[in-house]
């Protein structure tokens, strides 16, 4: 399976409004965006914030962060930092986000596998 | 209800819930609410209400919705009282009841029920209690002469009837000295006085109100009096007590994160208003890099949130090697704590709630 299906497949899980795969400088790599989402603009922040705080967490001397999960007033983010990239997903307010961690995670599970086989 | 009837109105429901997630806006909310009410879901009403005020707190529609939802769980709760009464009658059900119906507002049932419950036991001060707040509560709503000497008559016959009553004499207690009985009303303080004893704010109500005026011993002038001018002689104790101090504010948000720093897996926690901060656990001093790590996580939840226009970043969650940093943020206030992978995440998330929400509340009283 594709990288793009893979994050098609995601985005069908309920609540899931956006999935994309970031690359390490913030590009999008793959996506499968809700037409309210721009897919530079969710590039550029989730780029940011996981910069951010790995810059913050190594000066603290605690390494990477694997995972960062954002909850607000009005949606969900769930960041996923994969080995050259990262993986992310935006869901509303009403999402499941137990559920849509699991099904976030099997799909970084799957991306890596994808990454690994193209090499 | 019919089958293809009862189908009708579970698609009609489905279609409703799809828009208020889809296009979330109040009406959308009391379009879903009002079904559930139609179909006599009352819970799921007040979820629904519940879950729109998150969104829109300042709603009169969706405040009205949740209003009536509980009303609806009220008289579902009520009747089902009456059905259990009729089995086995017990004073903690009549007074169960009782309640309701006060809140319900439905003085003819609150009579009945509180009539039933002292016929069936004629020893217990119970119903007369009751009785009495429910004309407590007109009177102190219209300042009406009647509905005082109501109260005042039902609450003395619950005290004849039990003179170790500690609620009915508080009851009373307070009535009179508001309405410039403060030397009748002392007796009674005293005599709860000595069946509380120890209890501090009883002993500094005490003090106040040994220091008002007494405007006389004739309650029903005095009652007269009150409905004439349209105002209580004296306020009430909470109105007259001193604000909660900042030391004392402190104090409390202190315990909190005390509280939070002994829950299994928890390191480090701290509590952040401002540039100042409260830390519990294995912070070395004000400048362990984890306060500098959860200012700067919040700043980035808070700024990628409100660009991609998801609201207000509240909670984050950060894992790595080191475990999970939790943050919970709201306006200018931030706690958060460093837990080991195997920590209970749900609780440390809504202890740090708390914390939080506890600070603004005594934010919003000292600032009232």
């Amino acid at each position: 399976m594709k990288i793009q299906e893979l994050l098609e497949e995601l985005r069908r899980t309920p609540g899931v409004k956006a999935a994309a795969l970031l690359t390490a400088d913030g590009l999008a790599a793959a996506e499968s965006l809700d037409p309210a989402f721009r897919s530079d603009v969710v590039a550029g922040l989730t780029s940011f914030l996981l910069t951010t705080t790995n810059r913050s967490l190594r000066d603290a001397g605690l390494g990477g962060c694997t995972q960062f999960e954002l909850h607000a007033s009005h949606g969900r983010a769930l960041v996923l930092a994969l080995d050259e990239s990262c993986l992310v997903v935006m869901c509303d307010q009403f999402a499941d986000l137990q559920a849509a961690r699991r099904e976030a995670q099997d799909t970084a599970r799957r991306i890596r596998l994808c990454a690994r086989l193209a090499r | 209800m019919h089958l293809v009837q009862r189908m009708k109105i579970w698609k009609e429901l489905r279609r409703l819930e799809q828009r208020a997630h889809e296009e979330p806006s109040p009406s959308t909310f009391v379009d879903l609410g009002q079904v559930h009410i139609n179909l006599e879901m009352y819970g799921k009403a007040q979820a629904v209400a519940e879950q729109g005020l998150v969104l829109f707190p300042k709603s009169t529609e969706l405040r009205q919705l949740l209003d009536c939802a509980r009303r609806g769980l009220r008289r579902h709760r009520a009747a089902d009282l009456r059905v259990r009464l009729t089995r086995s009658p017990q004073p903690k059900l009549y007074r169960e009841l009782a309640q309701l119906q006060i809140d319900l507002g439905d003085a003819t049932a609150l009579q009945a029920t509180c009539k039933e419950w002292s016929v069936r036991f004629p020893d217990d001060a119970g119903a007369w209690i009751v009785l009495g707040q429910a004309r407590l509560l007109a009177f102190y709503r219209d300042l009406a002469a009647r509905e005082g000497h109501e109260a005042v008559r039902c609450l003395e016959r619950a005290v004849q009837m039990d003179a170790a009553d500690a609620e009915a004499r508080a009851l009373l207690g307070e009535l009179l000295y508001r309405i410039g009985a403060v030397s009748i009303s002392l007796e009674h303080l005293r005599v709860l006085e000595r069946l509380r004893r120890g209890d501090p704010e009883l002993a500094g109500l005490l003090a106040r109100v040994a220091r008002l005026a007494d405007h006389g011993t004739d309650v029903a002038a005095l009652l007269g009096e009150v409905e004439e001018h349209g105002s209580l002689a004296h306020p009430s104790v909470a109105l007259a007590a001193p604000r909660p101090q900042g030391d004392e504010s402190l104090a409390r948000i202190r315990d909190g994160l005390a509280q939070v720093a002994e829950i299994p897996g928890v390191r480090k926690a701290t509590f952040i208003k401002g540039s100042r901060a409260l830390v519990r656990g294995a912070i070395r001093d004000g400048k362990d890099p984890f306060l500098r790590v959860v200012r700067v996580i919040a700043k980035a939840a808070h700024r990628f949130a409100r660009r991609l226009e998801i609201g207000c970043a509240s909670r984050s969650v950060v894992d790595g090697g080191f475990g999970h940093l939790c943050v919970c943020v709201f306006g200018e206030v931030l706690a958060a704590v460093q837990c080991d992978r195997g920590a209970d995440l749900e609780r440390v998330l809504g202890e740090l709630q708390e914390l939080v929400a506890d600070s603004l509340y005594a934010a919003e009283v000292e600032g009232a």
